[in-house]
């Protein structure tokens, strides 16, 4: 028999595995925590560059290189960079990876943490990353904007005007916003012609265009409770057409009385004046908003819906036929404001960035060059029945589609008058905007109190230090 | 000790453990770390900022709504839930006729097997059903209730109404969880010894008296647990939630913790804040554990254990 004092009981078993398991992950703490990944050179770093570089290959490309890529897989899919990734490899000689996501910030966000996040991402859709917190990890791509595309042409002078804007920061362009998205007022031309109806150029012309309606037992507008914030893009791209530049940077720069502009205020009243007749379809805030979308598209109980040219894609299966979908500009308060009415909020949107902890770059810049080529944009316009940011890539018949000819027609009408916006998207305040609108829409609070909610948004973020702050100009 | 005996205790106790410590201490450990810094989540640097964090949140309106909503949910839900699936239960085992045996309604196993369905199906599901059923223009609810003639709720959006929108997405959640805690409580009480409910039969009690002084006290432990799990649901409720109200509802009345959490580390890259949610939510949710505990141990009377 052994003694029985010699034997470890349970307790002090437990006792020391417990020190151990704590000073075991204590230690790998040290050397392995998430936020660790130290800055050891990784040696022979591959840059998917290194040959010479000429106009025909801007990037230098060795024969073979290789390079991986994380793209959302939304509403376009990911076959348009398969296309681009393919004529990369036929000319280069190596691979090109295409990997789809829907959860881009949660996927990669530990990549970047560790440092190894994949060559190009196309950052888009509902969990995309708030690009401000990674500014400084991301390489300029205004060298892929200056290099000749496949055409031989500099890509600079073959894109739409202003799709620059949204994706530069601090004067870094760390984003190319590849699809060519306009915001406007969405109608049914078909029911128009019917009766005699034409789209409003002012809110006081939209307030009577609600009264007629009413008449037929229909309403101006809908809206669905997670699309609200659709008014507020409807209410600030007016505001900026009335007011002008000025506008655009109190509300980018998240100025302490922005909300209070005499034309926000013009555009906010013009709807409330709307809304407080009945013009505004009730109950939107209990409906999602594709149902909401429905009942304008399909079932027609709405004339007009503010939204981006996504639109038609959208709801193409829930859309009456013969509905002609078209676009009309975004109202202005007085019909004499700034900017002419034809002036139009439009941006680029599915922003690709190339992180510069990636291992091949270049490999990835090459590959948005060859996206950017004719070919490529024109096989996404005619696939995807949507244009790109390379102008001339959609035929006057738009495939077919009103939505897309008068997509076109407002970009040609607005000419060099081309605005966007970015702050929302920027400070990630959808979410919290989206509160007050609802409010709004539902006719719970007035125009003085929206614009208090608005403001007291702004505010939180201009006040809050950890948040990084862009300076529009 | 014998080598057989050693590696017996590494097995069952040292794996397990290491386990315990590295997947789940060591990541509290580290989310409260992360609390106290202002990390954005995407790179390796981050200043350390003390209770900076703790300070933002208690400051922080719309946090503090959702703390509100949850204590209100983890107030409602388990009471309701529980009340219910322990009437049920009681229906389904005691309920019965009045003579003879003691038993449950005929049919009792159609009755049990029906009421467990809705915890058979997907919780994400569940939410997304009953958004439909409660939509302001094609819902079934206000269908129904404007083809009786209350044509107040033509478009009346359940959903979207500061006043509605909880009670709504309560009743939701109690729907999708008395069944199971209904079947939990008839298997407690199939446990009782027959005799007890014979013998109070026979000194005259009815079917109201027996559950007070014979099933409640009986089934104490399963109610105890139940509720721990139930408020724990409660302090949590994201799925539900997200798929009724993915914007946390009219003014913020259904916001919870997690949807703020979610919203703030993924959306707004302010990691080190949703860390400090997380801490926040953590310790809430031992709190109302510990709360029920004493509860239940205050109210024990005169049972000795």
């Amino acid at each position: 028999m052994t003694d029985s004092r010699s034997m470890p009981n349970r307790r002090n078993v437990l006792r020391l595995a417990f020190a151990a398991g704590v000073g075991l992950s204590a230690s790998s703490a040290l050397t392995s925590c998430a936020t660790s990944g130290g800055d050891e050179d990784t040696g022979g770093k591959a840059t998917g560059g290194g040959a010479k570089a000429d106009a025909k290959n801007p990037f230098g490309i060795k024969d073979g290189a290789t390079g991986t890529s994380v793209i959302f897989n939304g509403g376009w899919g990911i076959d348009y960079v398969t296309f681009a990734a393919k004529m990369f490899e036929k000319t280069h000689g190596g691979k090109f990876e295409v990997k789809p996501s829907t959860q881009i910030s949660q996927q990669l966000q530990p990549r970047f943490v560790g440092k190894n996040p994949p060559d190009l991402i196309d950052n888009s859709g509902a969990n995309k990353i708030g690009l401000n917190a990674i500014v400084d990890q991301l390489e300029d791509l205004n060298d892929v904007l200056d290099a000749n595309n496949l055409e031989g042409k500099p890509i600079k002078d073959t894109l739409y005007p202003g799709a620059k804007s949204p994706g530069t920061i601090d004067g870094k362009l760390i984003a190319i916003n590849y699809v060519q998205t306009v915001f406007a007022i969405w109608y049914s031309a078909s029911l128009f012609q019917e009766n005699d109806w034409t789209p409003p150029k002012t809110w006081d012309e939209a307030y009577e265009l609600g009264g007629k309606a009413k008449s037929k037992g229909k309403f101006l507008f809908l809206w669905g409770k997670e699309a609200a914030t659709y008014y507020q893009t409807l209410v600030i791209g007016s505001a900026i057409k009335e007011g002008g530049d000025d506008v655009r940077l109190a509300l980018e720069n998240l100025d302490k009385d922005g909300w209070s502009h005499p034309a926000v205020q013009g555009a906010i009243k013009g709807l409330e004046k709307i809304i407080k007749a009945g013009y505004m379809k009730p109950g939107g805030a209990g409906t999602q908003f594709t149902q909401a979308q429905a009942q304008w598209s399909r079932s027609q109980e709405a004339l007009l819906y503010p939204s981006g040219s996504w639109i038609e894609n959208e709801m193409k299966k829930q859309t009456k036929s013969g509905f002609k979908m078209t676009g009309a500009p975004e109202m202005t308060e007085t019909g004499s404001s700034k900017m002419p009415l034809t002036a139009l909020h439009a941006a680029a949107d599915e922003a690709f960035i190339v992180p510069s902890d990636g291992k091949n770059p270049a490999s990835a810049k090459e590959v948005l060059r060859i996206m950017l080529s004719k070919e490529a944009a024109a096989n996404f316009a005619k696939t995807k029945l949507t244009p790109t940011i390379v102008k001339d890539t959609v035929p006057t018949d738009g495939f077919g589609s009103t939505a897309l000819q008068s997509q076109t027609k407002l970009l040609e009408d607005a000419g060099k008058d081309v605005f966007t916006f970015n702050f929302v998207n920027l400070y990630g305040t959808n979410q919290d905007q989206l509160v007050p609108w609802n409010s709004f829409l539902s006719g719970k609070i007035d125009a003085a109190g929206l614009t208090k909610s608005l403001q007291a948004i702004s505010d939180k973020v201009r006040n809050d230090s950890s948040v990084k702050k862009a300076k529009v100009t | 000790m014998r080598p057989g005996r050693v590696g017996f205790l590494l097995v069952t106790l040292g794996l397990p453990l290491a386990f315990y410590l590295g997947l789940v201490v060591w990541p509290f450990i580290q989310a409260f770390g992360y609390s106290l810094t202002n990390w954005t989540g995407f790179s390796g640097n981050f200043d350390v900022i003390g209770l900076d964090n703790y300070v933002t949140l208690w400051n922080d309106e719309v946090f503090r709504r959702a703390v509100i909503n949850n204590i209100l949910l983890v107030t409602v839900v388990p009471l309701v839930t529980i009340t219910l699936a322990l009437a049920l239960a009681t229906m389904l085992t005691v309920g019965g006729a009045s003579s003879g045996a003691v038993r449950g309604l005929s049919r009792s196993s159609f009755y049990r097997v029906v009421s467990f369905f809705p915890y058979t199906i997907p919780a994400i599901v569940i939410g997304l059903i009953w958004a439909q059923n409660f939509d302001p223009s094609n819902g079934l609810i206000n269908g129904a209730l404007t083809s009786i003639g209350l044509s107040g709720f033509e478009s009346y959006p359940w959903l979207g109404d500061a006043r509605t929108a909880m009670p709504v997405s309560m009743f939701v959640i109690i729907w999708a969880f008395v069944g199971f805690y209904m079947v939990l409580f008839v298997a407690a009480i199939k446990g009782i010894p027959a005799e007890l409910y014979d013998a109070a039969r026979v000194d005259g009690a009815g079917r109201i008296r027996m559950t007070f002084t014979i099933t409640v006290p009986m089934i104490r432990d399963n109610v105890q647990t139940a509720y721990i799990y139930l408020g724990i649901f409660a302090l949590d409720a994201f799925v539900y939630m997200q798929a009724l109200n993915p914007g946390g509802g009219p003014q913020n009345s259904t916001l919870v913790m997690p949807q703020v959490l979610y919203e703030t580390a993924f959306r707004k890259n302010q990691f080190g804040l949703a860390s400090a949610m997380g801490v926040v939510l953590a310790l809430l949710t031992l709190f109302f554990a510990v709360l029920v505990i004493l509860a239940f141990r205050l109210t024990r009377g005169k049972d000795p254990r």
